[in-house]
């Protein structure tokens, strides 16, 4: 069964700093629907650099890049690709300190259309899903490294997108906390039937993944 | 939480910062207010002088100013001369002499500057000095000791219909109380004309003459007319005039207070304009965030010009009970006489909430332009 590729990327550049910084130096990459990919590499190899293009969070200078059929090089506004089809969660939980654990799931859901108690019910299904139901109404300040780790995949899953983009989810975290979240990412990778993109410095997480990319200079080296 | 509570929960994130800036604001505001409802006092005061049946001209003798007239200076035959002139309807003179009897300490304003002032007329006239009714009954007119007082000086002295007052050593009876909506006038007193002349040595003077003009003649015109005849000696003034004049007085307040409007609204601006860069400054991770979630630039910069809105409207509120309490204390404690009372109009109150919405917007717009041109990448590696 071939499926079709939700990310593809040809000869993608991106430079820092008037050229002088070349952060993604020709990147080629395809990526079917439903694909578990880790990425491994030095630190400052580009690794979050191309999650961001896939993510829409920035924009490359060359190269083509389309992800979920959107040609992101020529679309505009992306703030609407990003809400509908991308999942961020970062090293850092980045919540919103003094919202409660419940409105920071709701905050992706502004862009949509949904009503606000339609916002609270799935937000708090989400919460049920990772597990912290029952601290909806706390300040995420008064929540584990691992508790609010939960609480940001809960974020980037609650606009159901296609493909979750993980930039180092477990790099703040003990082993034993960051085990607990890589388990939670690969259930609902696999529940959800989500593309799962995530950079991670641990070979045995790498492993996981049905493929490893291997970062280096801001090209892709090899592939396993 | 809809969009619009998640606008009002944030500003109070940092509560000392939210504070701060509303006391800021509120400052402005209340000063605003406060000025307002003192112009709106006045204004009120001011309108009620123009009443339907009293007379529209003042006659002075010439220098004399126009309420402060008092003593027997002009000859009580004019009464009778200015009667005659063309398009005249009525006169009455008046003799104006203070009484001397100070109100109780603490008292201050118009009606108790070491007493109040006794004024002498015909009690037929009463009506051209907007006088048309009285709770008790009008004094007669001759020799018997009758006096009736304004609200404000029964108020101030603890006087009601039946009581005494001295005057010159002559005891005077109360027989009534009235309310001219004059605050000069509430603050004095009515007797008969040629008692009060008597007791002071005043025969056959009177301070000042107050004409009632035809109905269909002009105000001006007839003014125009009895200074032209008495070029020397009288001086007329029409109440059209005298309002005109206040009404500048009024307006001189109001330019003063739309000044302090204006500075407010710069103040205030920049206070708000740095209390919401401080907040964009310190959420510029969030803002990265609510980016990456598909956040339009158009939301972020609703959203921070909401809270700067949220944040002045809120000021307003305190500004508005802050001026009322204000303007409350100052009139209970230092302007006992009650010669007018502060008004709020709804004038005020729409200043108020527009100086405040003006603010909000003006000190907004430029951190939450900021806030919407953040890129993500950016915000998002800041520490
Ligand atoms: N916003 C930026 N401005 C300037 N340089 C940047 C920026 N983002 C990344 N870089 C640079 O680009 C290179 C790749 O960075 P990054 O993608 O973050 O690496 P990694 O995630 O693999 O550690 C690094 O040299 C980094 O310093
Ligand atoms: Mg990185």
């Amino acid at each position: 069964m071939t499926k079709e590729n939700v990310i593809e990327i040809h000869n993608l550049r991106k430079t820092y700093d008037k050229g002088k910084i070349k952060a993604l130096n020709g990147i080629d990459l395809e990526i079917k629907k439903g694909e578990f990919i880790s990425i491994m590499g030095p630190s400052g190899s580009g690794k979050s650099t191309l999650l961001n293009m896939i993510g829409a969070l920035d924009r490359a200078e060359e190269g083509t890049i389309k992800v979920a059929g959107i040609n992101l090089m020529k679309t505009r506004d992306l703030s609407e690709f990003r809400s509908q089809e991308i999942g961020f969660v970062f090293q850092m939980h980045n919540l919103v300190p003094n919202l409660s654990v419940l409105e920071n799931v709701e905050i992706p859901m502004y862009e949509t259309r949904v009503k606000s108690e339609e916002m609270r019910r799935r937000a708090l299904e989400l919460l049920e899903a990772v597990g912290l139901k029952d601290k909806a109404d706390k300040n995420p300040t008064k929540l584990s490294g691992g508790e609010r780790q939960r609480v940001a995949i809960a974020r980037a899953l609650v606009n159901h997108p296609s493909i979750i983009l993980a930039d180092e989810p477990t790099g703040a975290l003990d082993s034993k906390t960051g085990d607990v979240i890589l388990n939670l990412l690969k259930s609902l990778h696999s529940k959800e039937q989500v593309t799962l993109v995530m950079v991670t410095h641990e070979p045995y997480v790498a492993e996981m993944a049905d493929r490893i990319l291997h970062v280096l200079d801001g090209k892709i080296n090899n592939s396993s | 939480m809809s969009f619009f509570t998640l606008m009002i929960k944030n500003p109070f994130r940092n509560r000392t910062r939210a504070t701060l800036a509303i006391i800021g604001i509120a400052i402005g505001i209340a000063t605003i207010v406060a000025l307002g409802m003192v112009t709106g006092g006045l204004q009120s005061s001011t309108q009620s002088t123009l009443k339907a049946g009293s007379a529209e001209i003042t006659v002075t003798k010439i220098g004399s100013g126009n309420f402060g007239s008092s003593g027997g200076i002009l000859d009580e035959s004019l009464v009778t001369d200015l009667k005659n002139t063309n398009g005249v309807k009525d006169t009455a003179g008046i003799l104006r002499v203070n009484s001397n009897v100070s109100t109780p300490s603490g008292g201050s304003g118009f009606g108790s500057m070491g007493g109040f002032l006794v004024n002498g007329i015909d009690s037929s006239k009463l009506a051209l000095v907007g006088i048309d009714s009285v709770n008790g009954t009008i004094f007669t007119n001759g020799s018997s000791n009758e006096i009736i007082i304004g609200k404000t000086v029964a108020q101030n002295l603890n006087k009601t219909v039946g009581s005494t007052i001295d005057i010159y050593g002559t005891e005077f009876e109360v027989t009534g109380i009235f309310e001219s909506g004059n605050f000069i006038y509430d603050t004095g007193a009515f007797t008969s004309l040629s008692t009060l002349q008597n007791l002071t040595n005043n025969t056959g003077k009177v301070s000042y003459i107050q004409v009632k003009v035809n109905d269909n003649a002009n105000a001006s015109q007839v003014s125009k007319t009895i200074q032209d005849e008495h070029p020397n000696d009288l001086s007329a003034t029409t109440a059209v005039d005298l309002a005109n004049r206040i009404n500048q007085s009024l307006g001189m307040i109001d330019t003063a207070s739309w000044a302090i409007s204006l500075l407010a609204i710069v103040i205030g601006g920049v206070g708000v304009i740095n209390t919401m860069i401080m907040s964009v400054f310190e959420r510029t991770r969030e803002i990265g965030v609510l980016k990456a979630v598909g956040w339009k630039d158009r939301r972020i910069l609703g959203m921070i010009l909401g809270e700067s809105i949220i944040l002045t409207l809120v000021a307003a509120v305190v500004g508005i009970i802050l001026g009322i309490v204000a303007v409350e204390i100052i009139f209970k404690f230092f302007i006992t006489s009650q010669s007018f009372e502060a008004v709020l109009t709804m004038d005020t109150l729409l200043k108020a909430f527009g100086v405040a919405l003006l603010v909000g917007i003006v000190g907004g717009l430029y951190p939450a332009y900021r806030a919407s041109r953040l890129a993500p990448t950016e915000a998002l590696r800041y520490e």
